[in-house]
Protein backbone atom coordinates (compact mmCIF):
# COMPACT_ATOMS: atom_id res chain seq x y z
CA UNK A 1 0.00 0.00 0.00
CA UNK A 2 1.73 3.76 -1.21
CA UNK A 3 2.19 6.03 2.17
CA UNK A 4 -0.39 8.29 0.62
CA UNK A 5 -2.95 5.67 0.89
CA UNK A 6 -2.06 4.62 4.63
CA UNK A 7 -1.53 8.11 5.62
CA UNK A 8 -5.13 8.67 4.29
CA UNK A 9 -6.95 5.69 5.82
CA UNK A 10 -5.52 6.93 8.96
CA UNK A 11 -7.46 10.32 8.57
CA UNK A 12 -10.38 8.53 7.83
CA UNK A 13 -10.62 6.04 10.80
CA UNK A 14 -8.62 8.81 12.85
CA UNK A 15 -6.97 6.79 16.44
CA UNK A 16 -9.29 4.31 17.71
CA UNK A 17 -8.98 4.73 21.28
CA UNK A 18 -10.82 6.63 23.82
CA UNK A 19 -9.60 10.18 23.20
CA UNK A 20 -10.64 13.88 24.49
CA UNK A 21 -11.92 16.61 21.87
CA UNK A 22 -10.78 20.21 20.73
CA UNK A 23 -12.00 22.14 23.90
CA UNK A 24 -11.16 19.82 26.42
CA UNK A 25 -7.65 19.25 24.61
CA UNK A 26 -7.07 23.53 24.91
CA UNK A 27 -8.57 23.08 28.31
CA UNK A 28 -5.38 20.74 29.22
CA UNK A 29 -2.51 21.64 27.04
CA UNK A 30 -0.54 23.91 28.85
CA UNK A 31 -0.33 21.28 31.76
CA UNK A 32 0.51 18.35 29.45
CA UNK A 33 3.20 20.29 27.49
CA UNK A 34 5.00 21.63 30.97
CA UNK A 35 4.61 18.34 32.53
CA UNK A 36 6.82 16.99 29.82
CA UNK A 37 9.21 19.44 29.77
CA UNK A 38 9.54 18.49 33.27
CA UNK A 39 9.85 14.75 32.57
CA UNK A 40 7.33 13.96 33.92
CA UNK A 41 4.40 11.08 32.90
CA UNK A 42 1.97 13.67 30.84
CA UNK A 43 0.15 10.61 29.20
CA UNK A 44 -0.79 9.13 32.97
CA UNK A 45 -1.68 12.60 33.89
CA UNK A 46 -3.54 13.75 30.80
CA UNK A 47 -5.11 10.43 29.44
CA UNK A 48 -6.67 10.84 26.19
CA UNK A 49 -4.70 13.78 24.57
CA UNK A 50 -2.47 11.95 23.02
CA UNK A 51 -4.70 10.09 21.01
CA UNK A 52 -6.37 13.27 20.31
CA UNK A 53 -3.21 14.52 18.98
CA UNK A 54 -2.80 11.85 16.44
CA UNK A 55 -6.35 12.47 15.10
CA UNK A 56 -6.50 16.17 14.78
CA UNK A 57 -3.58 17.60 12.97
CA UNK A 58 -4.64 21.65 14.08
CA UNK A 59 -4.26 20.85 17.68
CA UNK A 60 -1.22 18.73 17.03
CA UNK A 61 0.22 21.89 15.16
CA UNK A 62 -0.80 23.80 18.20
CA UNK A 63 0.84 21.71 20.67
CA UNK A 64 3.54 21.46 18.41
CA UNK A 65 4.02 25.53 18.54
CA UNK A 66 3.48 25.51 22.12
CA UNK A 67 5.87 22.67 23.46
CA UNK A 68 8.80 24.56 20.96
CA UNK A 69 7.74 28.03 22.61
CA UNK A 70 7.79 26.43 26.04
CA UNK A 71 10.78 24.88 26.29
CA UNK A 72 12.67 28.36 24.26
CA UNK B 1 -4.48 -4.65 10.08
CA UNK B 2 -4.72 -5.14 13.62
CA UNK B 3 -7.67 -5.61 15.91
CA UNK B 4 -9.17 -2.58 17.75
CA UNK B 5 -10.31 -3.34 20.95
CA UNK B 6 -13.24 -1.18 21.37
CA UNK B 7 -15.21 1.14 19.43
CA UNK B 8 -14.18 4.83 21.32
CA UNK B 9 -16.99 6.57 22.98
CA UNK B 10 -15.58 10.48 22.41
CA UNK B 11 -18.13 11.51 24.77
CA UNK B 12 -17.78 9.03 27.44
CA UNK B 13 -13.76 10.02 27.09
CA UNK B 14 -14.44 13.44 27.27
CA UNK B 15 -16.30 12.80 30.64
CA UNK B 16 -13.77 10.36 32.01
CA UNK B 17 -10.97 10.93 30.62
CA UNK B 18 -9.56 14.22 31.84
CA UNK B 19 -8.39 14.09 35.20
CA UNK B 20 -9.44 16.78 37.63
CA UNK B 21 -6.92 19.70 37.65
CA UNK B 22 -6.20 20.20 41.25
CA UNK B 23 -5.05 23.84 42.19
CA UNK B 24 -2.05 24.07 43.58
CA UNK B 25 0.80 26.59 44.48
CA UNK B 26 1.60 28.78 41.79
CA UNK B 27 5.59 29.34 40.76
CA UNK B 28 6.89 32.96 41.80
CA UNK B 29 6.77 34.38 38.20
CA UNK B 30 3.23 32.78 37.49
CA UNK B 31 2.43 34.57 41.43
CA UNK B 32 4.12 37.81 40.03
CA UNK B 33 2.29 37.60 36.46
CA UNK B 34 -1.46 37.33 38.47
CA UNK B 35 -0.43 40.22 41.37
CA UNK B 36 0.52 42.55 38.02
CA UNK B 37 -2.66 41.48 36.32
CA UNK B 38 -5.26 41.77 39.10
CA UNK B 39 -3.64 44.91 40.36
CA UNK B 40 -5.17 48.35 39.52
CA UNK B 41 -3.39 51.29 38.30
CA UNK B 42 -0.23 51.62 36.73
CA UNK B 43 0.98 48.52 38.46
CA UNK B 44 -1.68 46.89 36.31
CA UNK B 45 -0.92 48.73 32.99
CA UNK B 46 2.38 47.17 32.94
CA UNK B 47 1.71 43.92 33.76
CA UNK B 48 -0.93 44.18 30.51
CA UNK B 49 1.61 45.72 28.48
CA UNK B 50 4.15 43.08 29.67
CA UNK B 51 1.30 40.28 28.73
CA UNK B 52 0.79 41.51 25.61
CA UNK B 53 4.54 41.71 24.47
CA UNK B 54 4.62 38.19 25.77
CA UNK B 55 1.09 37.26 23.56
CA UNK B 56 2.96 39.35 20.44
CA UNK B 57 6.30 37.17 20.92
CA UNK B 58 3.60 33.77 20.54
CA UNK B 59 1.71 35.21 17.35
CA UNK B 60 5.13 36.09 15.85
CA UNK B 61 6.43 32.78 16.77
CA UNK B 62 3.51 30.62 14.96
CA UNK B 63 3.23 33.05 12.11
CA UNK B 64 7.13 32.50 11.63
CA UNK B 65 6.59 28.66 11.80
CA UNK B 66 3.83 29.08 9.45
CA UNK B 67 5.56 31.29 6.79
CA UNK B 68 7.20 29.37 4.32
CA UNK B 69 3.44 27.57 3.34
CA UNK B 70 1.76 31.05 3.31
CA UNK B 71 4.14 32.31 -0.04
CA UNK B 72 1.32 34.55 -1.09
CA UNK B 73 0.99 36.30 1.69
CA UNK B 74 3.09 39.47 2.09
CA UNK B 75 5.12 39.87 5.36
CA UNK B 76 3.69 43.48 6.29
CA UNK B 77 0.63 41.58 6.21
CA UNK B 78 1.36 38.52 8.71
CA UNK B 79 3.07 40.85 10.87
CA UNK B 80 -0.72 42.17 10.81
CA UNK B 81 -2.19 38.98 11.58
CA UNK B 82 0.45 38.78 14.63
CA UNK B 83 -0.65 41.74 16.43
CA UNK B 84 -4.31 41.20 15.69
CA UNK B 85 -3.78 37.46 17.44
CA UNK B 86 -1.75 38.98 20.23
CA UNK B 87 -4.76 41.56 20.96
CA UNK B 88 -7.53 39.03 20.66
CA UNK B 89 -5.29 36.67 22.64
CA UNK B 90 -5.04 39.22 25.43
CA UNK B 91 -8.51 39.78 25.41
CA UNK B 92 -9.30 36.35 26.22
CA UNK B 93 -6.56 35.69 29.07
CA UNK B 94 -7.53 38.40 31.20
CA UNK B 95 -11.10 37.24 30.81
CA UNK B 96 -10.31 34.23 31.92
CA UNK B 97 -7.79 35.11 34.34
CA UNK B 98 -9.72 33.62 37.32
CA UNK B 99 -9.47 30.12 35.28
CA UNK B 100 -5.64 29.95 35.59
CA UNK B 101 -4.83 27.31 38.39
CA UNK B 102 -1.40 26.73 38.24
CA UNK B 103 -1.27 23.80 36.89
CA UNK B 104 1.17 24.91 34.17
CA UNK B 105 3.44 27.74 34.52
CA UNK B 106 1.32 31.21 33.71
CA UNK B 107 3.54 31.36 30.75
CA UNK B 108 2.63 28.45 29.11
CA UNK B 109 -0.91 29.02 29.50
CA UNK B 110 -0.87 32.37 28.69
CA UNK B 111 0.92 30.95 25.05
CA UNK B 112 -1.70 29.20 24.23
CA UNK B 113 -4.24 31.67 23.56
CA UNK B 114 -2.22 33.66 20.91
CA UNK B 115 -0.74 30.56 19.33
CA UNK B 116 -4.75 29.29 18.93
CA UNK B 117 -5.45 32.75 17.87
CA UNK B 118 -2.53 33.16 15.43
CA UNK B 119 -3.01 29.57 14.05
CA UNK B 120 -6.43 29.92 13.28
CA UNK B 121 -6.39 33.48 11.56
CA UNK B 122 -3.29 32.12 9.34
CA UNK B 123 -5.44 28.80 8.63
CA UNK B 124 -8.67 31.01 7.54
CA UNK B 125 -6.22 33.96 5.94
CA UNK B 126 -4.35 30.81 3.68
CA UNK B 127 -8.31 29.32 2.18
CA UNK B 128 -9.65 32.86 1.75
CA UNK B 129 -11.37 33.30 -1.28
CA UNK B 130 -11.21 29.25 -2.34
CA UNK B 131 -14.11 27.59 -2.34
CA UNK B 132 -13.83 24.33 0.01
CA UNK B 133 -14.03 21.01 -2.46
CA UNK B 134 -17.36 19.52 -0.30
CA UNK B 135 -17.77 16.26 -1.35
CA UNK B 136 -16.19 16.97 -4.39
CA UNK B 137 -13.53 13.84 -4.01
CA UNK B 138 -14.95 10.21 -3.30
CA UNK B 139 -12.70 7.65 -2.07
CA UNK B 140 -12.50 5.86 -5.17
CA UNK B 141 -10.96 8.96 -7.17
CA UNK B 142 -8.68 9.41 -3.99
CA UNK B 143 -7.58 5.55 -4.39
CA UNK B 144 -7.55 4.95 -7.68
CA UNK B 145 -4.73 8.49 -8.23
CA UNK B 146 -2.77 7.19 -5.45
CA UNK B 147 -2.18 3.68 -5.95
CA UNK B 148 0.13 1.30 -7.83
CA UNK B 149 -2.01 -1.08 -10.02
CA UNK B 150 -0.59 -3.95 -7.72
CA UNK B 151 -1.18 -2.49 -4.71
CA UNK B 152 -4.94 -1.62 -6.07
CA UNK B 153 -5.50 -5.38 -6.54
CA UNK B 154 -4.06 -6.61 -3.32
CA UNK B 155 -5.74 -4.18 -1.40
CA UNK B 156 -8.78 -4.07 -3.23
CA UNK B 157 -11.18 -5.84 -0.69
CA UNK B 158 -10.08 -2.98 2.07
CA UNK B 159 -10.08 -0.41 -0.40
CA UNK B 160 -13.61 -1.16 -1.41
CA UNK B 161 -15.22 -2.00 1.77
CA UNK B 162 -13.75 2.11 3.14
CA UNK B 163 -15.66 3.29 -0.33
CA UNK B 164 -18.51 1.66 0.39
CA UNK B 165 -18.42 2.69 3.86
CA UNK B 166 -18.39 6.31 3.60
CA UNK B 167 -20.92 6.14 0.59
CA UNK B 168 -23.86 4.15 2.60
CA UNK B 169 -22.40 4.27 6.53
CA UNK B 170 -22.52 7.94 7.26
CA UNK B 171 -24.82 10.44 7.13
CA UNK B 172 -24.27 13.44 4.25
CA UNK B 173 -23.23 15.70 6.84
CA UNK B 174 -21.01 13.33 7.93
CA UNK B 175 -19.39 12.37 4.69
CA UNK B 176 -19.19 16.08 4.13
CA UNK B 177 -17.37 16.59 7.04
CA UNK B 178 -14.89 13.36 7.06
CA UNK B 179 -13.91 13.84 3.04
CA UNK B 180 -13.36 17.56 3.46
CA UNK B 181 -11.10 17.29 6.53
CA UNK B 182 -9.59 13.86 5.86
CA UNK B 183 -9.31 13.69 2.02
CA UNK B 184 -9.66 17.07 0.90
CA UNK B 185 -7.17 18.83 3.66
CA UNK B 186 -9.20 21.34 4.75
CA UNK B 187 -8.23 23.11 7.97
CA UNK B 188 -10.97 21.98 10.79
CA UNK B 189 -11.20 25.96 11.48
CA UNK B 190 -11.83 27.05 7.77
CA UNK B 191 -14.81 24.03 7.41
CA UNK B 192 -16.33 25.37 10.75
CA UNK B 193 -16.24 28.59 9.44
CA UNK B 194 -18.26 28.20 6.46
CA UNK B 195 -20.52 25.73 7.85
CA UNK B 196 -21.27 27.79 10.90
CA UNK B 197 -20.48 25.62 13.59
CA UNK B 198 -17.45 25.08 16.00
CA UNK B 199 -13.92 23.55 15.83
CA UNK B 200 -14.90 21.38 18.99
CA UNK B 201 -18.33 20.38 17.47
CA UNK B 202 -17.08 19.60 13.88
CA UNK B 203 -14.34 17.12 15.48
CA UNK B 204 -17.49 15.57 17.46
CA UNK B 205 -19.18 14.69 13.54
CA UNK B 206 -15.45 13.26 12.22
CA UNK B 207 -15.09 11.23 15.53
CA UNK B 208 -18.51 9.77 15.32
CA UNK B 209 -17.96 9.55 11.19
CA UNK B 210 -14.80 7.37 12.18
CA UNK B 211 -16.39 5.50 14.48
CA UNK B 212 -19.13 4.44 11.88
CA UNK B 213 -16.53 3.83 9.35
CA UNK B 214 -14.59 1.52 11.45
CA UNK B 215 -17.87 -0.39 12.35
CA UNK B 216 -18.31 -0.82 8.84
CA UNK B 217 -15.13 -2.08 8.18
CA UNK B 218 -15.47 -4.63 11.42
CA UNK B 219 -18.75 -6.07 10.01
CA UNK B 220 -17.46 -6.92 6.94
CA UNK B 221 -14.08 -8.58 8.59
CA UNK B 222 -11.85 -6.32 8.57
CA UNK B 223 -10.17 -5.04 11.38
CA UNK B 224 -8.75 -1.21 11.16
CA UNK B 225 -5.86 -0.76 13.18
CA UNK B 226 -4.81 1.89 15.91
CA UNK B 227 -2.76 4.77 15.66
CA UNK B 228 -3.42 6.61 18.90
CA UNK B 229 0.26 6.42 20.17
CA UNK B 230 1.53 7.26 16.84
CA UNK B 231 2.77 11.25 17.49
CA UNK B 232 6.11 12.24 17.14
CA UNK B 233 6.92 13.86 20.76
Amino acid sequence: MTNEIEQALRRLLGPGVPEIGCDECFDVLDRYVDLELAGADADAAVPGLRPHLAGCPACREEYESLRALAAG
Amino acid sequence: MTIAPRPCELARATVTAVAPTTERALDPDSRAWLTGLQARGADRDDAVARLHALLLRAARFEVSRRRALLPHIRPGELDEIATEAADDAAVSVLARLDDFRGASRFTTWAYKFALLEAAVKLRKRAWQGRELPLEQTTWDTFASRSLRPEDAAEQSELLACVGAGIAEALTPHQRRVLVALALDGVPIDVLADRLGTTRGALYKTLHDARAKLRRHLREHGLEPGRSGEEVDR
